[in-house]
């Protein structure tokens, strides 16, 4: 009976179980034994165990890109979760027509494929067909440019906010919306306002839900690709290694080496993997010494 | 008028085949359907050049793709390569890529299928880069001699001197900022393949490789004094402000040559081909110089870009990819209305490296919209493209390129000296050339 109930089960299992090894562990695996070789121009394939993954680790420009992420992740990811709760918060309490319609048009970049976003902002910021420059200019920056090295950091922070905000929103609304509304009585009995409900009540019951998309973003971030690839053609900024992702692509892509890609890539999976752990542990032994 | 005719013909032959066929007529040995051959380039107007390939070609027809220009093109290819599979037939590739792409094997000799320079087909410089000792990798299409583009009526207007020396330039540069201080003699767009075009007119020949000789020696010299006098020359127009500092494929440069904030481009043969998509109300108040000089009255030019037809060792017919490679872009005695060069010289304002097309008297005689009507531009780009001579590239091209534009954005952006540049490139491309086990002369 249980022998039977098992080949059972395995047989609903088998068709996932065959996509995940042909599209997820295979080529890891692939990958991964890629990242054990070298292959170069003149002398072929040779075995090095994690010479290249030593080689990345010291690599100036993969370090600087990872730098680069960093440092964009640490100022865009709370301004773009700030937004997203604030709005999530907002459509929560004004339940009205106008917060529905609201709400489907901050969800809306999302839907906007990235090379489609990237494309139509590098219009948007381009001096002779967009607005913005103009804007800028007669706020009195003078000879404005979203695409010298020093702002396109910022001119991407803004895309990705844009893309992203909407989609953030509404998976922490979504968080608010499974609340029991008995809650919020219980705290107006007691004589709270909306203001005090949203901090007190509401902000500390979707915390798991705000912690999930900051997860999100993190690791979105770490791999940021489709805005400074398709930019790079408006700017000169994006340098071979700009984000880490980028290096992988020029490495693999360019200059032929797959197989020093592969490590760089394995080892970004890697510094993806500690840094959410990092946050995550970080944010549990909050919650504990908290309670 | 002919092509369609040609066309509907070939129609009515393709319809009576399975008729014939039927009916028991086809006792002779029935034509076989054509063979397909696939080719990725992205020459501009390539769809009619190919339109005209097929209505004149039975055995064979061309699938053209574009996969984008440049880096994206070679992406695919690389990616193809790699894979060993999915390869077209017939690939474009730009000279200054070729050893890049032939040190990984992927090309045909198509000197076994009858390639060959016979009667000086073509450019002697081109035919020197598409080969290694007799083995022919690539047949030259569109060559990349420099001249200067610039807004004769600017220069004209304001009385100043059409510059034929770089010093001239400069005084021009510093003339025109008194002009309009928003307007530029140019803009340093930071292409590596552009500069290193300027720094071949400059004498700076950096690069040996000689793939029949030894695969794995290669001479690096960018830091030797040729090449950086080029580049600290416009390392001080930069630091000066004299030419500005935005890249040459961004849109808002297109416009800039449009309004008169850029009022020259000195550029390749193939340049006003792009220029010419770009431009609205400046048509026709272009002109053409040669490249300015270092010494006042030389004649030294230079080169940026062009590109070959490969065929690549994934095809199953290499005889007829051959015969593609060679026929997309034939020699032609005659310019003739609506034939291959006639689409290739006036819609897609390419170079032609095929020398019944460059040395012909029409097309020496031709005049272009962007430029005044009696604007004969051509014997300069001829001139500059016979006086090329021989220069080789690096197997690693791509690198050298990347590090170069890296490095050059540093110094644009204030945190490197323009001195330092080549030297910087020199020692990262020594050692990327080292760890992929070449032997490298400095």
């Amino acid at each position: 009976m249980k022998l039977k109930q098992s080949i059972t089960a395995w047989m609903f299992m088998t068709p996932f179980l065959l996509v995940a090894f042909m599209f997820l562990v295979a080529p890891l695996g692939y990958a991964l034994h890629l990242s054990t070789q070298t292959d170069t121009l003149v002398g072929g394939v040779e075995f090095v165990g994690f010479e290249n993954y030593i080689t990345t680790l010291t690599d100036p420009i993969f370090l600087e890109g990872v730098k680069r992420v960093f440092l964009f992740g640490v100022i865009q990811i709370p301004i773009m979760l700030a937004l997203s709760t604030i709005g999530a918060l907002m459509i929560d309490v004004f339940n009205t027509r106008l917060a529905k319609t609201f709400r489907l048009i901050a969800f809306m970049p999302y839907a906007v494929p990235g090379v489609v976003a990237a494309l139509m902002w590098g219009f948007l910021y381009s001096k002779s067909f967009g607005p913005f420059v103009g804007i800028f200019e007669s706020a009195g920056f003078e000879d404005f440019n979203f695409f010298t090295p020093a702002v396109f950091i910022y001119s991407m922070s803004n895309i990705i906010t844009w893309a992203w905000t909407g989609y953030n929103m509404i998976i922490i609304y979504s968080a608010l919306q499974g609340l029991p509304r008995e809650m919020y009585e219980a705290a107006i009995v007691d004589g709270a306002n909306q203001i005090q409900i949203a901090l007190r009540v509401k902000l500390p019951a979707v915390k798991n839900a705000i912690l999930l998309t900051a997860i999100f973003a993190i690791i979105g971030t770490m791999q940021i690709f489709t805005e400074p690839r398709i930019l790079s053609r408006f700017t000169n900024a994006v340098s071979l290694g700009y984000t880490p992702n980028i290096y992988s692509f020029n490495l693999a892509f360019n200059q032929s080496q797959f197989n020093y890609s592969a490590a760089v890539s394995f080892t970004l999976a890697i510094v993806i993997f500690v840094i959410t752990a990092l946050v995550l542990s970080f944010t549990r032994r909050k919650a504990r010494s908290a309670s | 008028m002919t092509i369609g005719k040609k066309r509907l013909a070939k129609i009515f032959a393709i319809a009576l085949v399975p008729i014939m066929a039927g009916t028991g007529f086809a006792t002779a040995p029935a034509q076989a359907a054509p063979v397909k051959i696939k080719v990725w380039a992205w020459y501009p107007n390539m769809k009619e050049v190919v339109e005209i390939f097929n209505a004149t070609h039975s055995d064979v027809q061309v699938e053209w793709t574009n996969v984008g220009a440049g880096g994206d093109h070679y992406t695919k290819m690389k990616t193809c390569i790699k894979a060993k599979k999915g390869c077209p037939d017939v690939a474009m590739v730009e000279f200054q890529t070729l050893p890049t792409f032939a040190i990984l094997d992927p090309f045909v000799d198509m000197a076994k299928y009858g390639a060959s320079n016979a009667d000086g087909r073509y450019a002697a410089w081109a035919w020197a880069q598409s080969t290694a000792g007799k083995r022919v990798n690539a047949i030259p299409v569109d060559g990349g001699p420099m001249a200067m583009l610039y807004r004769k009526d600017l220069f004209t207007k304001n009385n100043i001197k059409v510059p034929t020396t770089w010093a001239e330039y400069k005084s021009a540069a510093e003339a025109i900022k008194k002009v309009n201080p928003n307007q530029f003699i140019a803009t340093y767009g930071n292409d590596p393949g552009w500069i290193t075009g300027l720094m071949l007119q400059g004498g700076c020949k950096p690069y040996k490789y000689n793939a029949t000789v030894s695969k794995t020696n290669v001479g690096i010299k960018l830091n030797q004094a040729s090449c950086k006098k080029v580049l600290n020359y416009w390392g001080d127009l930069a630091t000066n402000k004299l030419v500005d500092d935005k890249s040459f494929w961004a849109t808002d440069t297109g416009k800039g040559y449009d309004t008169g904030q850029y009022w020259t481009w000195v550029a390749a043969g193939w340049t006003p081909g792009y220029l010419a998509g770009q431009l609205k109300d400046t048509i026709g108040s272009w002109a053409v110089a040669p490249t300015p000089q270092w010494t006042a009255g030389a004649d030294v030019p230079g080169n940026w870009g062009g590109s070959s037809f490969t065929v690549m060792n994934q095809t199953k017919n290499a005889a007829l990819a051959t015969k593609v490679a060679m026929e997309l872009y034939p020699p032609q005695k005659k310019i003739t209305k609506g034939s291959a060069w006639d689409i290739g010289l006036n819609s897609a304002f390419l170079y032609p490296l095929v020398t019944s097309v460059e040395n012909n008297p029409e097309f020496k005689n031709y005049t272009y919209k962007i430029f005044g009507t009696d604007e004969k531009v051509n014997p300069i780009y001829v001139n500059a493209s016979n006086k090329l001579g021989t220069f080789e590239w690096t197997p690693f091209q791509d690198f050298v390129y990347s590090t170069m534009g890296d490095e050059t954005t540093l110094a644009l952006t204030g945190k490197a000296s323009w001195a330092s540049i080549l030297d910087t490139v020199q020692a990262k491309v020594v050692a990327y050339a080292k760890k992929q086990g070449f032997k490298v002369t400095q």
